[in-house]
């Protein structure tokens, strides 16, 4: 045969590369195969597991977001009521506070017109009894009628000034 | 590096130049070969005279070359499935890495170049892949045959041999063929057979560039003269570089038409995709 082709030998090559290919194909590609599809396997499940963690998580934190919303309205709704409440409480304090005010000024007042009222007439009272007193004196000393117009005079005073 | 280091290492170098050019002079003229040079790459080319005795046969050298790869792959692939497969981690190791790289590369060539259907076909270009690299870096381990004749001989690249070449150029049409007919049935064979001179330029480029590199080699330890300093290159470098790029090539040929061959063709894709809407129908119905 030209060139050196020889069927026999194109056979034997043929045969003893499907033998190889056979013990590579078993032996070496398809355990490493397997293995590396495995391992591709055991991250896509690590993977899924990890995203529905993630799902979970997501849910249980706009859950938990959800309820601390809704315990910051109650909160607030509470701080609301709360401050209302308060603010009614103060203002009855303060209305009370304010009556009791104005019932003691109003009592101190009238409490100081008596005692003024009663001041007054003592001192009218004393007033009338120094008259009287110098009146006396002055009847017993001084007959004049001119003493007795001064001493007309001073009592028109003295009534006088008591009264402003 | 300090200027003491570097005087050093230009001491060496100037030896080891010296004690080469003393051996290439000393030992020219030395040494007597049992044939000539035309002989050799005669005999390189077309296995005419250097025959091997295997069971009663007169074969190539080649043959012997590619049994033996087949017997290293077969030593190398039992211990990997005995002792280190079973010690796989899912974080690999180095040697796993390699391994998986190895498989990894075959797998997504095919899967990039025949999406729809490239189980086999990965598998096919691992094998083969992996016989044109381990063979051709056999070159350099220059294993040792006495031929018939009682010569010695060192091993080549089993694709060297012509034999070797053109078997594996048909047999990876033959799988584009087959490939063609169980994914596209006869359609797929008419694919395949437009490029009836696949077969013919697989099997010529293995051997075309596998014997060259035979040629450049035996050119070089042919002569006492250039079996110094030159063998590094020419021996090593291009051994490593053309086993690389013939694995390459003819696995990325292989996955190339096979892909082409087993695309699905019109007809066929809308058939199934009216079968995938009936399918959904069904479904949304039992739903």
């Amino acid at each position: 045969m030209p060139l050196g082709l020889n069927f026999t030998q194109i056979f034997l090559h043929l045969f003893n590369f499907l033998l190889l290919f056979a013990i590579l194909y078993f032996l070496l590609y398809k355990p490493v195969k397997n293995f590396m599809v495995h391992r591709q396997e055991v991250y896509r499940k690590e993977a899924e597991e990890t995203s529905q963690n993630l799902e979970k998580s997501e849910k249980a934190r706009a859950e938990y977001e959800e309820k601390l919303a809704q315990a910051d309205r109650e909160i607030a709704g509470l701080k609301a009521k709360s401050g209302e409440e308060a603010q009614a409480h103060y203002d009855r304090q303060v209305k009370a506070a304010k009556d009791e005010a104005e019932k003691i000024l109003r009592d101190a007042r009238e409490e100081a017109e008596r005692q003024k009222a009663a001041i007054v007439q003592e001192a009218q009272k004393d007033i009338s009894d120094l008259v009287t007193d110098a009146a006396e004196k002055l009847a017993l000393h001084q007959s004049s009628q001119e003493n007795f117009e001064k001493f007309l005079d001073t009592v028109e005073a003295g009534r006088a000034e008591a009264k402003n | 590096m300090s200027k003491k280091q570097q005087r050093k290492m230009t001491v060496i170098f100037v030896v080891i130049g010296v004690l080469l050019l003393a051996g290439i002079f000393l030992t020219a003229g030395a040494s007597a070969q049992e044939e000539d040079i035309v002989t050799v790459i005669r005999d390189a080319v077309i296995h005419d005279t250097n025959k091997i005795a295997l069971f009663g046969l007169e074969v190539n050298p080649g043959l012997i070359s590619g049994l033996a790869v087949t017997g290293i792959l077969t030593v190398f692939a039992l211990i990997v499935r005995i002792f280190v497969i079973p010690k796989f981690t899912l974080v690999p190791g180095r040697f796993q890495m390699i391994l998986e790289t190895m498989v990894g590369y075959f797998s997504g060539l095919a899967e990039d170049s025949s999406p729809h259907k490239n189980r086999l076909l990965s598998a096919y270009i691992f094998a083969a892949g992996l016989y044109i690299f381990t063979g051709t870096m056999l070159e350099l381990f220059g294993i040792q045959v006495v031929t018939t004749a009682g010569h010695s001989v060192a091993l080549p690249a089993p694709l060297s041999d012509i034999n070797g070449a053109i078997m594996m150029g048909c047999t990876s049409y033959l799988f584009i063929v087959v490939g063609g007919i169980l994914n596209n049935g006869l359609g797929g064979v008419k694919g395949a057979l437009k490029e009836f001179s696949l077969p013919i330029s697989m099997s010529f480029r293995l051997f075309g560039a596998l014997v060259s590199g035979a040629i450049v080699t035996e050119l070089v330890y042919y002569y006492t003269a250039l079996s110094y300093v030159v063998p590094v290159l020419v021996g090593v470098l291009f051994t490593c570089l053309h086993a690389l790029i013939q694995a390459y090539v003819l696995t990325m040929l292989v996955a190339l038409f096979y892909g082409e061959v087993s695309e699905p063709s019109e007809k066929k894709l809308r058939k199934l995709a009216a079968k995938a809407q009936k399918t959904e129908v069904r479904t949304a119905e039992a739903a």
